[in-house]
């Protein structure tokens, strides 16, 4: 689990962790949106080099892209075995084991992965470059316009942080109470399925206690600190956005244009 | 035969920014059958150090040499299920990895995990409760419920109850009430005197390792800054001072007494023989 990469912050320094976190999520969605325009091969390896290339300029590998896919791949081989087995049109590509594998069904596989293998990116682009307190000023002064139609932007927010800020405490503790259950012996690996049972019992009644136990110490940090949710606050922090910030939304604007444009010439 | 550690280094998060050498290079060998202190700053590598005993942690170089088997960087060991049962490790905060509907059931858990039956586990469970100071009451209470204190307690029992040959401790007085904490390390003397246990103990109290340990390791960011018998360590008061370590209360009162004109040598080591000394010098001269 210390190899878990997926949606986690890289402390590093470049122009874009400098950017304004707003002006990231903008972006982010415009080219999450670009993804699901039928733009055809073309469309997707451009949006492949420009990504690759921010990707780069945020001093991020493509060893990290591809641990924060790993996860996913179990669900990709699911998909791909689902695929082969409704999709049944097209031609045949060839036949293993009496089983013929339509070329559509392996197409559409193609598809889905090299969607979610950009979605990846563009998430992780955002997520590890961004301070998750970062992300949550961005979201909650995108969202302040919906407070007309009483959007909680802010109480959004807060829950946002919150959530983010407890991701690395539960994994770590989650962690260390293997590491503790381990230690009495138990086995997550092997076993019989009541022995398994009871490891993963083990494991997720202490992991509620403290969490539970970490939400009230929270709670009680909060309030004594004089927090009530709905009261105006201050802010720390000024998000300032710049040039760069616009240019930033400008070209995400630009790409999901041509991939629109694309769309309508295939 | 001993507990060795050659040039062990253990890395976190290798191959990422956050990657941190939490050991370095370390050599080491602790005694079976003694009582062996570990300390040092917070964030020294204690922690990190006392989980290569029963390969939680294995070295990202180095080897490690416990109890007839050998753990070596990059190799997957085998028989990791015994050498945790033989090498039992008490958690720092031990007391988040209860989880049973009962105190009993939760103690006899580890026992069972090694293979021994109910009844004989259950036995060993109650047995480890006698010696913890916990009375029969608490056998059918929730272990959630608890105080920490008692919590704690609950968890080393589930760690003497698997009867493991070497006890590794890490830091399992922390927040106990004094008396409670001297209850505690008697027992663990009791352990290492009577049942013949290697005991290591991650501590921060000086009264302790000078009171109840006979060896003391200081790690001093991520290194081992010197590893020596307590007696020997506490001998010449400067050099713990040096590594900025309070020596305890009766060296302190010794140096106090050797600064206001009495003479007193650095092999006078307890309490009785320095009031001896005292004794002895008042006379002279009075
Ligand atoms: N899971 C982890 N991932 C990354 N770094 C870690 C991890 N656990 C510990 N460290 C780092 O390794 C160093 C040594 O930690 P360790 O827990 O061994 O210290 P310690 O000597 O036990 O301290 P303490 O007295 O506070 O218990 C610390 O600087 C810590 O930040
Ligand atoms: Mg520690």
């Amino acid at each position: 689990m210390g190899e878990f990469t997926l949606g986690r912050y890289m402390p590093l320094d470049s122009p874009i962790h400098r950017m304004d976190p707003r002006a990231k999520i903008m972006a982010m969605l415009l080219c999450l949106i670009a993804i699901f325009i039928p733009a055809g091969w073309i469309g997707y390896g451009v949006m492949f080099v420009v990504i690759s290339g921010v990707i780069l300029r945020a001093g991020l590998s493509f060893r990290f892209v591809w641990k924060s896919m790993k996860p996913m791949m179990i669900m990709m081989i699911f998909l791909f075995i689902m695929n082969c087995v409704v999709l049944r049109t097209g031609d045949v590509l060839f036949t293993v084991f009496g089983i013929s594998i339509y070329k559509e069904a392996v197409l559409q596989t193609l598809y889905i992965v090299v969607r979610l293998l950009l979605m990846v990116m563009i998430t992780t682009c955002l997520t590890a470059t961004t301070k998750p307190l970062d992300m949550t000023l961005g979201i909650e002064d995108l969202l302040k316009p919906f407070e007309r139609i009483h959007v909680p932007a802010h109480e959004i927010a807060m829950l946002i942080s919150i959530a983010l800020r407890f991701i690395p405490d539960l994994i770590e503790e989650t962690q260390r109470i293997m590491k503790a259950q381990e230690s009495r012996g138990v086995d997550l690996k092997e076993g019989s399925l009541k022995e398994k049972i009871m490891a993963i019992l083990s494991l997720i009644v202490p992991l509620f206690v403290s969490a539970f136990q970490r939400a009230e110490d929270l709670a009680n940090a909060m309030e004594a600190r004089g927090y009530a949710p709905g009261e105006p606050r201050t802010r720390y922090k000024v998000l300032k956005m710049t040039t760069a910030d616009w240019l930033l939304i400008g070209c995400a604007a630009l790409l999901l244009a041509a991939m629109i444009v694309l769309a309508r010439m295939a | 035969m001993s507990i060795t550690f050659e040039n062990v280094s253990y890395i976190y998060s290798e191959g990422t920014p956050f990657r941190y050498e939490a050991l370095s290079e370390i050599n080491l060998e602790i005694e079976e059958g003694k009582m062996t202190a570990v300390i040092g700053e917070t964030g020294s590598g204690k922690s990190t150090l006392v989980q290569h005993l029963n390969a939680l942690l294995l070295p990202t170089k180095g080897t490690v040499h416990i109890l007839g088997r050998t753990i070596e960087a990059g190799t997957q060991p085998k028989g990791l299920k015994s050498l945790r049962g033989d090498a039992g490790l008490v958690f720092q905060f031990p007391e988040y990895q209860l989880f049973e509907e009962t105190v009993i059931k939760d103690i006899a858990f580890g026992p069972k995990n090694f293979g021994i039956s109910e009844e004989e586990a259950l036995k060993r469970a109650r047995n480890a409760m006698k010696l913890v100071g916990l009375d029969e009451q608490y056998e059918e209470r929730s272990p959630l419920e608890l105080s920490g204190g008692q919590k704690r307690r609950v968890a080393i029992a589930g760690i003497l109850a698997m009867d493991p040959k070497v006890l590794v401790l890490d830091e399992p007085t922390a927040g106990l009430d004094p008396m409670s904490t001297v209850r505690m390390m008697e027992l663990f003397r009791k352990l290492n005197k009577e049942h013949g246990k290697t005991v290591l103990i991650v501590t921060h109290d000086m009264e302790q390792v000078f009171r109840y340990c006979d060896n003391v390791i200081v790690v001093e960011h991520g290194r081992i800054r010197t590893q020596s018998s307590v007696s020997e360590f506490f001998r010449d008061s400067s050099v713990c001072r040096g590594m900025n370590i309070l020596p305890p209360a009766m060296i302190r009162m010794r140096d106090l007494l050797n600064e206001n004109g009495f003479d007193i040598a650095d092999t006078v080591m307890d309490t009785e023989a320095l009031v001896n000394a005292v004794e002895r010098q008042v006379k002279r001269h009075g």
